[in-house]
């Protein structure tokens, strides 16, 4: 809730700057243009183009034969009208376009119709497209007239054909009208942007003579103007205040309550946000950062909802003149623009704060710099609002040239000044040294800059200097907002820098959010940041350097529709079309599978197996529906994607084969189901239960609990023993070893005894003792016993030889010796005897659990009992 | 299944989005046509058999057998018999 209160605080404060700063720099605009003649011929050559339309079109109707008006179908009439609609709106705008030559912004809002303009004359002759074809099938079948000397064909054929024919040169007509029109509207849009350009460097690059008679003019116009303002304020005010008091105090009342909730409700509310604590000596870089934002754009807003409402109460309320509306709403433009600047110096250098400064300079240093920054900033204002005060009061244009000319020397002079203080904080270790100079990169281009501006004033560049001296202020103090949110951005997306920020904490403190969420949410915060002052301060930017609105508008909507390189048109909004419709189509396919797998399947009791199969295969055909579906929200035309699919295919033939045998293998794995989740499957060397079969690896966790991922085609190619396949029915086998001298019958009967009693043994199949084979020193048996479920195998084998062990004992039969070792070397056998079962314990856990494939560990009887 | 995603949006990036006109010459004669973009006026001949892509952001076409048509761009054309087949 926090964060959202923020960011739409943020945007409305943001709206309501561009506001202001279009209301104040718009009308500068508009002052600063000198007039200029008509780009005639142009003009002309448009109004030429749009009359040649209808010459064409003459011909073409009354080739229609007379009174034939159902010939001419209704869509073909219909474009016609269309046409001629668009026609008279090209003329419009030829009108309005030479009505507006001077104006830069009705220009860019021109441009903008003439475009849609040209769109639709294309879009409107393409549906004529439909019936052409229709008229060219049906000609096609009704042949060619007969040549000379052949039969004659029927006459309502003939008469068809003739009506068809005339249809079709109607429609080409028609075409050929709108590509009049389309070529027309095409001309005038770049004679728009011909005219555009003009203006811009005519005002920019005009030139000026300076000489003392201009001056002495200037003076004179200077105090006409003053004495006229004068007179028109105290009329209006004098006015206002006998007639329309309440309205006047209303306003004022009304404006000022609500700036003033404006600004107490955002105090209180963000109060923790941008106060400065005194008491705290190292705020973080971020904290400091953000202060500097909002103490900026707090007052900023305040300042400007204040200026905002106040202008459309006054106007509201009828108590605003004609005369006295622009200087009002540039007055109050200007209070903002120098709120702005000013606030934002005082946040970035803070002079009273030391510890909360944002940049290294030193006490002094950011005094004489927010002192500088205010006097650019004021010179700044007065200048514009003196050049709206001679527009209004129809100066001469010298006025506004020499006043701009005093301005923009001023500025030259303030900013060589600036150049050449000394901000920057003694080095560290001399605590007695003066403070140093900036560092020669900053201070030269400051120092040129302030000469060049001197220079282009006095050798009559006074609209270029001009510009050059509002763009340091403006553009400088967009730039330095810019740069401040940017490394806000930036400082937010470090690690556990959200979580330090007071929604962070109170986020942390009332969802529980773990430090990695925050870090994410962080992360999207700073993107979020990034995009907020990317997409407000640029186009401010761009504003201040002379484009207008409409220009912007056209160029965000062309980066998020088309971006053109050579023939490959790229549309931004068609790729998120795309991603949306496949991260919905990918969270149904999730919630399906989630649904049939835990609701349809489960209740059904299928089997584990066929639920992992279907789970997965409804997963990649979700997946790859989702992905059809956005490629054609996106706009791709599958056609090209047949290019990639071709490449594709010969990357297969050489690189990817092994990949899509892969693949392949995997989806007939999880058709045919050889092994299931949970198995216990053998191949090649590889031994384990199954974890998970996706597509194009299996994964085998072995049972030392490593995971092994084995390519799918090995499971197809080679042959992949289960131990689990149907059932988990299973035969473990222990092999023992006894001297000649024990009964052999004896000892069967035990080990069947010994296998019938153990609880594990199925009795179906039934146990079976056999004697096994006639050793060197002894003889060999074996017990087999089946298993309900074969993984618990070792256990019960276990058990098994344990009570062998013990009812040998117990019967005499022999006890247990190392027969080899001591055959092999009888004086060591004492010694090697012990190490070698702990080995094979050791080494052997995992390789001894199949009972099949590998013989049991036998119990090695010594023959004679005396030989210990 | 997120690698997946991975893959399909880099595809979306790579797959690239034609939307010029392509006017393919089915004929076994070069086709000429007067296609006029914008403000210019130019005739484009069309070998038999190939295919051209003009005009991405709409123009209007003059074909062989004389017939005008407007394109928006991103249409595929055939010329068969001099007159054109829109697709």
């Amino acid at each position: 809730m926090m964060i959202r209160c923020r960011a739409r605080a943020g945007l409305f404060a943001r709206c309501l700057m561009l506001l202001a700063f279009l209301a104040a720099f718009t009308g500068a605009a508009g002052a600063q243009t000198a007039t200029q003649p008509a780009p005639l011929q142009q003009i002309q050559q448009i109004q030429k183009q749009l009359q040649q339309p209808a010459q064409n079109q003459t011909p073409a109707a009354s080739a229609a034969p007379a009174g034939d008006g159902a010939s001419r179908s209704e869509s073909s009439a219909q474009v016609s009208a269309e046409l001629e609609q668009e026609g008279a709106e090209l003329k419009k705008l030829t009108a309005a376009f030479d009505a507006a030559r001077d104006d830069d912004v009705a220009l860019s809002e021109l441009k903008v119709s003439v475009d849609a303009l040209a769109r639709q004359i294309l879009t409107t002759s393409a549906a004529t497209r439909p019936r052409l074809e229709e008229i060219k099938g049906r000609l096609s079948e009704l042949g060619e007239p007969p040549a000379e000397g052949q039969p004659p064909e029927a006459a309502a054929v003939t008469e068809e054909r003739q009506r068809l024919m005339s249809e079709r040169n109607d429609i080409n007509a028609l075409t050929g009208q709108a590509e009049n029109l389309s070529v027309s509207a095409t001309r005038l849009s770049n004679a728009i942007t011909a005219t555009r350009r003009t203006l811009f460097s005519k005002a920019l690059f005009g030139v000026t003579q300076i000489s003392g008679e201009m001056f002495s003019t200037a003076a004179a116009a200077f105090s006409v103007e003053m004495q006229q303002l004068g007179r028109s304020l105290t009329s209006w005010v004098s006015f206002s205040w006998s007639y329309k008091r309440v309205s006047l105090l209303g306003a004022i009342f009304l404006s000022l309550c609500l700036a003033l909730v404006f600004l107490a409700g955002s105090k209180r509310l963000f109060a923790s946000i941008f106060r400065r604590d005194p008491e705290d000596d190292h705020p973080s870089y971020f904290r400091r950062l953000s202060v500097a934002f909002w103490s900026t754009m707090l007052p900023t807003l305040s300042v400007a909802a204040f200026a905002v409402t106040s202008y459309l109460c006054l106007d509201g309320f009828n108590v605003l003149r004609s005369d006295i509306a622009p200087l009002v709403s540039n007055l109050l433009g200007t209070v903002v623009a120098v709120l702005f600047v000013t606030a934002l110096s005082q946040a970035v250098l803070a002079p009273a704060h030391p510890h909360w400064r944002l940049v290294a300079v030193s006490d002094s240093g950011a005094r004489v710099l927010t002192g500088i920054i205010f006097t650019m900033v004021l010179i700044n204002g007065v200048d514009y609002l003196l050049a709206e005060v001679s527009e209004v009061f129809g100066s001469p244009v010298v006025l506004t040239v020499v006043k701009s000319f005093f301005a923009s020397i001023l500025i030259a002079l303030v900013v060589i000044g600036a150049s050449m203080v000394r901000p920057l904080p003694p080095a560290d270790d001399d605590l007695n040294a003066r403070a140093r100079r900036w560092p020669r990169y900053i201070s030269t281009p400051l120092f040129l800059i302030g000469i060049a501006l001197i220079a282009a004033a006095l050798t009559g560049y006074v609209g270029l200097a001009r510009f050059i001296a509002t763009q340091i202020t403006i553009t400088g103090a967009i730039a330095v907002v810019i740069y401040i949110g940017m490394l806000a951005g930036r400082e937010l997306s470090r690690q556990g820098a959200f979580a330090d920020t007071a929604i962070g904490s109170r986020l942390e403190k009332r969802f529980g959010l773990s430090a990695v969420a925050l870090d994410q949410i962080g992360l999207a915060a700073s993107l979020g940041t990034y995009a907020l002052v990317i997409s407000i301060f640029v186009p401010l930017l761009f504003l201040q350097w002379g484009f207008q609105i409409a220009d912007i508008q056209s160029w965000a909507y062309r980066i998020v529709t088309d971006i053109r390189i050579g023939n490959i048109t790229i549309s931004l909004a068609g790729i998120l079309a795309g991603l949306l419709f496949f991260a919905i189509g990918y969270s149904i396919t999730r919630w399906f599978q989630r649904w049939l797998d835990s609701s349809v399947m489960a209740l059904s009791r299928v089997d584990t197996g066929v639920r992992n199969s279907v789970r997965t295969g409804v997963g990649y055909l979700g997946v790859g529906l989702a992905g059809l579906v956005a490629i054609s929200a996106a706009g791709i035309d599958l056609s090209s994607l047949a290019l990639v699919a071709g490449a594709l295919s010969l990357g297969v033939g050489f690189g990817l084969q092994n990949i899509v045998s892969n693949f392949v293998s995997g989806l007939i794995l999880l058709v045919e189901r050889p092994f299931k989740v949970g198995d216990w499957v053998t191949t090649g060397t590889t031994e384990g239960f199954v974890k998970r079969i996706s597509v194009r690896a299996t994964e085998i966790e072995t049972f030392q609990r490593q995971s092994i991922m084995v390519p799918n085609s090995l499971f197809i190619n080679a042959p992949v023993g289960n131990w689990t396949h149907r059932n988990r029915l299973g035969r473990a086998d222990i092999a023992v070893t006894v001297g000649y001298d024990a009964n052999p019958r004896r000892i069967l009967e035990i080990l069947a005894d010994i296998a019938d009693k153990q609880p594990q043994v199925l009795k179906n199949p039934a146990p079976m003792t056999v004697f096994a084979g006639f050793g060197d020193e002894r003889m060999t048996f074996e017990v087999r016993v089946f298993l309900a479920d074969i993984v618990s195998s070792i256990g019960v084998r276990n058990d098994i030889r344990l009570q062998i062990f013990e009812r040998f004992r117990e019967e005499g039969i022999a006890k247990p010796f190392a027969v080899e070792d001591v055959v092999a070397d009888a004086d060591a056998a004492t010694t090697s005897v012990a190490p070698a079962p702990a080995a094979s314990a050791a080494v052997q856990p995992v390789s001894s659990m199949p009972p099949v494939t590998q013989a049991p560990v036998t119990l090695p009887w010594q023959k004679a009992p005396g030989t210990r | 299944m997120l690698k997946i995603a991975t893959v399909f949006v880099a595809a979306l990036a790579v797959a690239g989005f034609a939307k010029a006109a392509t006017i393919t010459n089915k004929d076994a004669d070069t086709a000429v046509l007067v296609v006029v973009e914008g403000e210019s006026r130019m005739e484009v001949a069309i070998a038999a058999g190939s295919s051209e892509q003009v005009c991405p952001s709409g123009c209007f076409i003059t074909t062989p057998s004389g017939d005008r048509i407007g394109l928006e761009g991103g249409e595929t054309v055939e010329i068969v018999n001099g007159s054109a087949i829109i697709k």
